[in-house]
């Protein structure tokens, strides 16, 4: 299943409006300006992810974890690389020393900021859809892309396809690239898809 | 289910739920007996054992359930807050915009609040003081209760994280204290390993320019014993060897200097001083080696600039290091000149030479101990590099500054030396007697003072300075007595009484000051009163002090000078200004 290319900037425009927002909200947050950039959105069949991730995420990926269910039901992940989850802890917590690991402070601030930017996403799928959807409580993993990609990827049956949202934070004239991936059965994504075709003749029309 | 992710809410982990938890679950579907008294079970541990703050409130966000904990921690009684509107109870949730939290549990979702970017969702005091936080810092959770897919409710859960963060913290100090220290430790090994590097090279240079020297002395005194030399060749032999034993006695000195430097031991003897006289004296015994080269010297010197309070030696010191530099370093037909000038309450010694010049990149080592802008084995010019660095620490001593300045290489230097004036005393009296100084030159015995007449009685227990001594003496007219202890001393003092006592310090038995206090403590007829010297290689000045205070008139420092000695033994019998 591919996006058309109206789909992608109808997709990429709404979830650069619930970004806009998580952005201002982690300003407040953090008294640092911080700015996500424009996303890039994709769409891939699970067992293409590997090879999409792999380039931006070489050695340990640090992803914050939340199952969502509803009427449509997935997986979302924030995903940072290593290096990149330190530094956007280090930058949202004021740590004048640059560290080079993750606390248990560090990951509680990882687990917060990956919670507000996912259900910035995925409430305002909820709110185009007109559905409900409830989260479980995120959870932050520290491991290999590939042991990752196995623990969301179990049930081998089904197609499922990831939703891939590329972003990146500017905080403090330093950037942090993060990927957000959603994952979606097949149904869930026609009904995302269908819902984004009504929003995107609606704003045209 | 290995790799299977938890999915589970805050009661449950199983990992087959495929949906998230929600707390109503528990809370409202029992229908067994079992269940129900496992659900009084739970709600009995949540409100009366669990080791977090546990509260629930209504969709319209009034306080539901308020637990044990709660209680325990903000002092407010459960009675006193269910019911009442959350923000009502804590104005502050809204001052500090954590309503919002609230507002998105309320869609649905569940917001964490982290203790790094939030500190705490309601203000308690901290349990323990000892981790210095005033406040508990809290980690909190705000989730969503519904019903049938209807929210009715929010539940906050708040865990007190103030030990993690302090033990934290603490791990933090003590990686960073760790690198720290190593990084420390890296830049003294650094250091140490430049220092080292220093001291080989400065070992390398200083065996060379000593063994130099020696390889002259040894070669000729070889040739002299071999008797082969002719009378012109014997004379050159003489000239050589003493012009070597010189260089390396300068040498030696520098050493000596540098390490008195260094052990902070170097004392000023400051006095009012004539720095024209010092510098004519360090220009005079410069001259011969420039006239050698075809230098011109020419001097600028301003008598108002003359007077100040400084130590004579060390002044001269500093003049001559600089004046030999130039030498050394200004080719055949070159120029040094020498300028003394009063620049407002300070004055100013400028040598200026027209000679190879410095470097940019080296002109900031100039001054550093054992640098020298060349230190290849093929290099040029000799010396140990340490003229410069002991002309700083002097000028440091006396409260000055030195500089320099050159346009690069080939372009020549310009050394420029600020002395404060201070305290300046005028007194006569104090005319500071300047010694000759070291000269390249074999030093003529004309023009010394005469010891014709005089009976010199010289105590030394080595022979070779004895012998030295009693030629140089004897050259000059006097009659030597040569004592080898202060035992022979005193019996030649009382027979043969000699008109002046030159005594070494260092000897073996009884020493120098021994004997002068014996002798001090007899009467006028038999010695008592004889105008003595002390000859010692204990050059300090506090050595000096020593020698002065037993009853010396004099203290003259190893390796003596001739010309020195001589003129010691003058003044010594009153006699310094008749001439032979």
């Amino acid at each position: 299943m591919k996006l058309t290319e109206r789909q992608r900037d109808a997709l990429s425009e709404l979830i650069n409006i619930a970004f806009a927002r998580t952005g201002a909200a982690l300003s407040d947050l953090t008294g640092h300006r911080v700015l996500l950039s424009p996303p890039a959105v994709a769409v891939y069949q699970t067992g293409e992810l590997r090879d999409a991730l792999a380039k931006f995420v070489p050695g340990d990926v640090a992803s914050i974890h939340q199952v969502f269910a509803g009427p449509v039901a997935g997986d979302a992940l924030l995903l940072l690389n290593y290096e990149g989850a330190v530094m956007l802890t280090d930058l949202l917590t004021d740590e004048h020393k640059p560290s080079n690991y993750l606390d248990e402070s560090a990951r509680e601030v990882l687990t917060e900021v990956g919670n507000i930017l996912l259900n910035a996403c995925l409430g305002m799928f909820g709110n185009l859809l007109k559905v409900h959807v409830t989260f479980s409580v995120p959870r932050l993993h520290l491991e290999t892309l590939d042991e990752l990609l196995a623990s969301i990827t179990t049930d081998k049956t089904k197609l499922h396809y990831a939703l891939v949202v590329y972003t990146a934070f500017q905080i403090r004239d330093s950037s942090v690239k993060g990927f957000l991936v959603i994952v979606l059965s097949v149904d869930s994504l026609d009904r995302l898809i269908q819902e984004v075709d009504a929003w995107e003749a609606q704003q045209s029309g | 289910m290995p790799g299977r992710r938890s999915r589970a809410g805050e009661f449950c982990d199983d990992a087959n739920h495929a949906k998230p938890l929600r707390a109503e679950t528990i809370l409202m579907s029992a229908t067994s007996t079992k269940q129900t008294l496992l659900n009084a079970a739970v709600l009995h541990w949540m409100h009366d054992l669990a080791a977090q703050g546990i509260v629930t409130t209504d969709s319209d966000l009034n306080v539901v359930e308020w637990n044990h904990w709660m209680e325990e921690h903000t002092g407010k009684r459960a009675s006193d807050v269910i019911g009442n509107n959350l923000f009502e109870l804590f104005p502050e949730l809204t001052e500090r915009r954590l309503d919002q939290n609230y507002k998105s549990a309320l869609e649905g979702q569940i917001r964490l609040l982290s203790q790094a970017l939030h500190g705490y969702l309601i203000a308690m005091p901290a349990v323990s003081g000892e981790y210095g936080y005033p406040q508990m810092l809290q980690a909190v959770r705000i989730s969503p209760l519904s019903h049938e897919g209807r929210i009715i409710g929010t539940l906050t859960i708040i865990e007190d994280v103030t030990e993690r963060v302090a033990r934290e913290a603490e791990l933090q100090a003590q990686i960073e204290e760790r690198s720290r220290l190593l990084l420390s430790e890296k830049l003294a090994r650094n250091e140490a390993e430049r220092a080292n590097r220093l001291k080989d090279e400065f070992l390398a240079t200083i065996s060379h320019e000593l063994r130099n020297p020696l390889n002259a002395i040894l070669g000729w005194t070889h040739m002299m014993q071999l008797g082969k030399l002719n009378d012109a060749n014997m004379e050159r032999a003489v000239e050589t060897i003493y012009r070597n034993a010189k260089s390396q006695s300068q040498l030696i000195a520098d050493l000596l200097d540098v390490s008195r430097i260094i052990s902070g031991k170097l004392r000023l003897e400051a006095r009012t001083v004539d720095l024209i006289n010092i510098i004519n004296a360090a220009i005079d015994s410069i001259r011969p080696a420039a006239d050698a080269k075809g230098i011109r010297l020419q001097t600028m010197l301003d008598p108002a600039a003359s007077s100040i309070w400084g130590d004579a030696d060390r002044l001269q010191q500093i003049v001559w290091n600089l004046l030999t530099n130039a030498v050394k370093f200004t080719p055949q037909g070159g120029r040094i000149q020498v300028t003394l000038q009063c620049i407002d309450s300070q004055v100013e010694i400028v040598v200026t030479d027209s000679g190879v010049g410095i470097s940019k990149e080296f002109l900031p080592y100039v001054f550093d101990r054992f640098r020298q802008a060349d230190a290849s084995t093929t290099r040029k010019h000799g010396g140990l590099g340490l003229g410069l660095s002991i002309v700083r620490q002097l000028v440091d001593l006396h409260g000055g500054s030195v500089s320099v300045h050159s346009e690069g290489e080939g372009k020549g230097a310009t050394f420029s030396i600020l002395l404060p004036v201070v305290g300046v005393i005028s007194n006569e009296n104090e005319a500071e007697y300047v010694h000759s100084a070291p000269a390249d030159a074999i030093i003529s015995f004309e023009g010394l003072p005469s010891l014709q007449g005089l009976k010199v009685l010289v105590v030394d227990d080595e022979a070779d300075t004895r012998e030295l001594i009693g030629e140089v003496l004897r050259e000059c007219g006097s009659e030597v007595i040569i004592s080898r202890s202060a035992a022979e001393a005193l019996v030649a003092l009382e027979e043969q009484k000699p008109d002046i006592l030159i005594s070494d310090l260092a000897m073996p038995d009884e020493d120098g000051y021994t004997l002068i206090s014996k002798i001090r403590a007899l009467p006028s007829e038999r010695g008592g009163q004889i105008p003595a010297a002390a000859l010692t290689a204990y050059a300090r000045a506090e050595d000096r002090m020593r020698v002065l205070r037993s009853g010396f008139q004099f203290h003259l420092p190893k390796p003596v000078d001739s010309a020195e000695l001589v003129t010691v033994v003058a003044s010594l019998a009153g006699r310094a200004y008749e001439r032979s």
